[in-house]
Formats: structure tokens, sequence, C-alpha cells
């Protein structure tokens, strides 16, 4: 979807109706709110609400409610929010159909409206905001082949895949297999999907363990299930810290909070996060300039907010890392 | 030498499919391959042998996924909040399963709900109970779980002893036992067993509490074995757990297959399939096509076989 036009003509909106305000209320609808990410999330938002509302001469005031996982009632809460006159609406959609509904009562009553994390599937969002999974793989795989420019080590990968409907799985298979195709220090053996089923995990990392003994390291689509990697791996005895021969290199997407010990232990080797606190800074630079009548300048994909590389050297002075802070 | 392939069709083909996989990558016929496969088929052949039960009787569970997710998710939760021991938490686990196979068949046999829309309705109400218990969360399990989700006795995981034995005992039961031949009479012509006065009632109940048990048992063997609960634990476990019993022989019109060669061969066609692409690297894409495409020919070749056995008698 092209966000950049709807997001012009939403923010000339703004301006006409007088929105160059120093206050605006901005209505945040959640689809639920039972997870540490997305409690992070809301933190994230306020405390950058504050730190670049003051930078830009602007008091934002939420209104949040939370639809668990509902969406007749996200679609309610969301018209509760338009009767109450918010000046933007940001929704983090349970059902990427269902909320085009409220997109387009949104878009009736002249207040923009930004999807959060997850798009919309039917009507384009005023904006959208949310995370760059193709830029994910890209920044974790070419941190993996420099660091094994560095160790001076031949890298023969195995790839396990997440399931190969989900967009964010094939963007960031797409990132693994460019940079593998353009540096010779990385190779992928072999490609095993997992539908991101943790069992598939385990088990696809067995089989292909056992077909390539050869294998040193390996590309995995999220941490979510990287316990199950680590069984398959002590099953051949290749669970070990950096540093010990038996070492198995590992990269990950997301350092989700299982995955921060093991980086900590130095079993992870490079991982991109799925970064709570650079999407909020997004969200909040976005809502800003719209309140302001400018175009947020997004992508034809969206406002896609990039992680950060972490590596067992960075971990521990990394600031705002969701993961190890939210349980 | 046609009857021969006509009556060992299905077990051919599996075994064609071995040598194909073994030209292919020679890995695949190695003995930590084989233990390698019986290890991850563990979860399924446990949910399966419970499934058989109720498929035998000519019904359907569809909720053990569920089961097997809502049971985990309680020991996970008694584990990480009340310091339970991971063997206490598991054995709450398999109660909380014997619970929700009585809920089953409660609404199956008292209020004479259609099993698959009755477990269908369950299905969904017991993942939501899961997801309730869980806020949702990845719930890593202590290593001490992991460790014995992994065990090894020489060679074997211990876990495949376990349900090796499972299995077979549950065929014991089928074969061997009253209950048993119950459940053929009942899965044969319902009906008939009610008129000669066989307990039906009792006896549908009891597998729908055996089932339910089986499925929260292969959710704490899954979970084992990955060392996290996760909201993926248990998903389409259930349709899984079907097609095994299917591809196996058992028909779903219940009264007929053997629960231990049923259960074994199911499973292991499809591990097979998996692994097998697994070690040639398959293109991902491919995978189900290529499944689904070998499973076709083994149906195929059963169904001339069940031809050819209608024709002689």
């Amino acid at each position: 979807m092209n966000y950049s036009i709807t997001a012009l003509a939403a923010a000339a909106v703004l301006a006409a109706q007088g929105a160059l305000a120093n206050d605006i209320t901005v209505g945040l609808s959640w689809n639920s709110k039972t997870q540490p990410l997305e409690a992070a999330w809301e933190d994230y938002m306020k405390a950058e609400a504050e730190r670049q509302g003051a930078a830009a001469g602007v008091t934002i005031t939420w209104v949040i409610n939370v639809a668990d996982a509902d969406p007749s009632r996200q679609a309610s809460n969301i018209e509760d929010l338009i009767t109450q006159g918010v000046n933007v609406i940001v929704a983090r959609a349970e059902d990427a159909g269902a909320i085009g509904a409220s997109i387009r009562a949104a878009n009736a009553a002249g207040i923009p409206f930004v999807t959060f994390d997850r798009a919309s599937g039917t009507v384009a969002p005023t904006a959208h905001v949310g995370g760059d999974s193709y830029d994910q793989a890209l920044t974790t795989a070419t941190a993996f082949a420099d660091l094994m420019k560095e160790q001076g080590i031949e890298g023969k990968c195995i790839e396990l895949q997440g399931a190969l409907t989900d967009v964010n799985a094939i963007n960031r298979s797409k990132g693994w297999t460019e940079v593998d195709a353009a540096r010779p220090e990385i190779s992928t053996l072999v490609q095993v999907p997992t539908e991101w089923n943790p069992e598939l995990f385990r088990s696809g990392m067995a089989n292909a363990l056992r077909a390539h003994p050869e294998a040193n390291c390996a590309f995995i689509a999220s941490d979510f299930a990287i316990t199950a990697v680590q069984s398959a791996l002590e099953e051949v005895d290749r669970w070990a810290p950096a540093g010990d021969a038996r070492h198995f290199w590992l990269a990950t997407q997301d350092l989700l909070p299982g995955a921060v010990p093991l980086m900590e232990g130095g079993y992870i080797d490079v991982s991109t996060t799925y970064d709570a606190f650079k999407h909020s800074e997004e969200l909040v630079r976005v809502v800003i300039a719209l309140s302001k009548g400018e175009d947020p300048m997004c992508g034809p994909d969206g406002c896609l907010a990039k992680g950060r590389v972490v590596t067992p050297a960075t971990i521990a002075t990394i600031e705002n890392l969701w993961s190890k802070t939210y349980k | 030498m046609m009857r021969g392939v006509l009556n060992y069709g299905f077990p051919l083909i599996l075994a064609g499919l071995v040598v194909l996989f073994g030209v292919l990558s020679p890995s695949f016929l190695g003995l930590a391959n084989a233990m390698g496969i019986l290890h991850a088929m563990v979860p399924i052949v446990v949910v399966a042998t419970g499934m058989a039960l109720v498929v035998m009787l000519g019904k359907l569970d569809i909720s053990v996924g569920a089961i097997g997710f809502a049971g985990m998710s309680m020991a996970a939760m008694l584990i990480d909040g009340a310091g339970w021991s991971p063997l206490a938490a598991s054995a709450a686990a398999l109660g909380v399963g014997a619970a929700l196979g009585a809920l089953n068949g409660f609404v199956v046999v008292v209020l004479r709900v259609n099993p698959l829309i009755a477990t269908l309705g369950t299905m969904i109400a017991f993942r939501g109970l899961a997801l309730q218990i869980t806020d949702s969360r990845v719930m890593v399990l202590p290593d001490a779980m992991r460790n014995f989700g992994n065990w090894t006795i020489g060679p074997v995981f211990f876990d495949v002893l376990l349900a090796g034995a499972i299995l077979l005992a549950v065929h014991l039961v089928h074969r061997e036992t009253p209950f048993g031949r119950t459940i053929t009479a009942i899965g044969n012509d319902e009906a008939a067993a009610r008129r000669i006065g066989l307990p039906v009632g009792r006896t549908v109940f009891a597998c729908f509490v055996i089932s339910g048990v089986l499925g929260a048992l292969g959710g704490v063997l899954g979970a084992a074995q990955v060392g996290a609960v996760t909201t993926f634990l248990g998903k389409g476990m259930e349709f899984t757990a079907v097609a095994v019993v299917v591809v196996g022989g058992i028909s779903l019109f219940g009264g007929r297959g053997s629960v231990f060669w049923g259960v074994l061969l199911g499973a292991l066609t499809f591990e097979i399939i998996r692994a097998g692409l697994n070690h040639v690297g398959a293109n991902p894409y491919f995978y189900q096509l290529i499944g689904g495409g070998i499973i076709f020919v083994a149906m195929y070749a059963a169904a001339l076989k069940a031809r050819e056995t209608r024709l002689q008698d």
C-alpha cells in the first residue's frame, strides 16, 4: 500500500482543522495487552512522546483502550476514540481485515489513522509503523559474515526458516540469502522449513546436522524457539559457548527474552532485535509529523523501524533493550 | 507377485522411500538418523494412540492438540509460579488431560452431541484456556525437563521406549480385553452393541478420557523435547493424528484396524518423508507438494488392496 499520498492528505486535513495546536490527543487501541512486549511498547511510546514532544513543542496526551483479542471490541473501542475527538488514532490490529472498517470510519471523521506493528490487509491507513524484517536479516547476515571473516572461519550454515506464508519469514530468508550470495565467508548448506513450529526447529536442525556434519553455523529465523535448537545441538555435543572448540556459530532474529541469557552466555553470536524501542520512537515521530501537517515520509511499505545488531560484546551496554528489561 | 504388491503395497512404498532417501543422502540410513526419526515421532505417536481408540469407536476427538497445550500450560505455570517439580507438574498435566477428556466424554455421551462438533468446540475452548494461562508467552522450561525430553539409554531415546510401551499396551488392551472388544463392536455397529447389552456409554466415555490423557502426555513429551511451551504447542496436532491413523489403515468408520501397526506405520510415513526431505535439502516450497504426493500414492496402494479384499469376499 502507498502511504505517502494518504499521509499528505490527512496532514492537510489536520492543518485545516487547526490541529497545529501544541496539544494533541492520541487514541491508542491495543488489540490485547498481555505480553511484556506490549507493555514495553507503551512505556517507550510515552517516554518518547515526552522527549520528542518537548523538542517539537508538542504535548501529547494518551487515551488508551484494550480489546482483549476481540476484533469487534476493537472496532467499538476505536469508535469511542472517534467520538471522543482524538487528533490521531494508533491501532495494533487484532484482525488485518476487520481493521479496515475502523480506518474508514476514522477517515470519514477526518482523523488520521496509524496502524502499528500489524498492517491493514484491506484499507490503507494514513501511515503504517512497524519493524523492517528484511533489514533485520540483512544486518544480522552482514554482521555474521564479518564475524566469520574476523575469526578466519568458512561458515557452512543451516538456515532454519519460518512459516513460508508469513511475510516476516519470507523477508528474513530473502535478506539472509542475498548476503549469502554476496559474501564468500558464509554459505548455506540446507534450508529447513519449520512452519514456526518449535518441534520442527528441533527435528529439522537435528536432521540437517546428521545430513551435514560439516555444518558449523546456523541462521535462525526467530529465536523464540532457541531452546529447541539447543536440544538439537546438545544431541551432537555442539552446544557450547564461543571460545569452546565445540561452539556452533548462531545468528538469530529478534533477541527475545529467552535468547538474552544465551547471548550473554556466548551461545548466540549475532542477532538483530525486534526492537520495541525503535518501533515506538518511529511511531511518535510519525504522530508528531502528522500533527504538524507534515508528510512523515514513509516508504511504500510504511515507516519501518530498523532493529539493532547485538552481540555478546554489546548486550550489556545496549540501551532500551526491552527483552532484557521486561519479563 | 501382484497379490504381494497389493497386500504389502503401503509398507513397500515406505521401504522404497527409505531406499530412495538413502541413495540421495547416505546419512539417512544411519542408526543415528533412525533413532532421530523415532524420537521426533514420539509426541504424535502418543497422541495418535489415544486418537486410534476413539476412531475405532467410529468417532473423532479433534481437541487432543489443544488438550496437550492446555495441560502443558498448566504444568509450566506450576513450575514457574508455584515452584513445583517438573515431575509433579507433568503429572498435573495428565490430570488436566483426564479432566478435559472427561468433559469431552460427558458432552458426547450424556449430552449426545456429535463428537466432531463437540470436540471442535472444546478444541477452541481449551486452546483459549491455555492462552489465558500462559498470556501467550513463551515459557522456557527448566533444563531438567529438557534433559529428560532428550535423555538417551545407549543409542535409544527414553521417550521412544515410553511411547512404544504405551502404544503396545493400548494395542493389547484393544486386542485382548473385553473393553477392547467392546470398542470394536461399537465401531462396527453401535446400535447392535447397545441391543446386546454392551456398556456403550461407559466405553465411549472411557476412550475420550484416555484420549485426553494421551493428548496431555503428547504435549508434555513434545514440550520436554524443545524445552519450552509456546503457543504453537499442539497446533494442528489433532489433524495430524487423524491423518496418521487413517494413513496407518484404521478405518474412520470404526471397527477396523490395528492400533499398533496403524499408528506406527502412519507416524513413520509422515516423519520419514519430512526427515528425508530435510536430508536431501529439498526446496522448502515443495515439502507439502512432495509429502502430499507420497501420501496419495500410499493411500492409493491401500485402496487397491481394500478393493481386492472386497472382491475376494
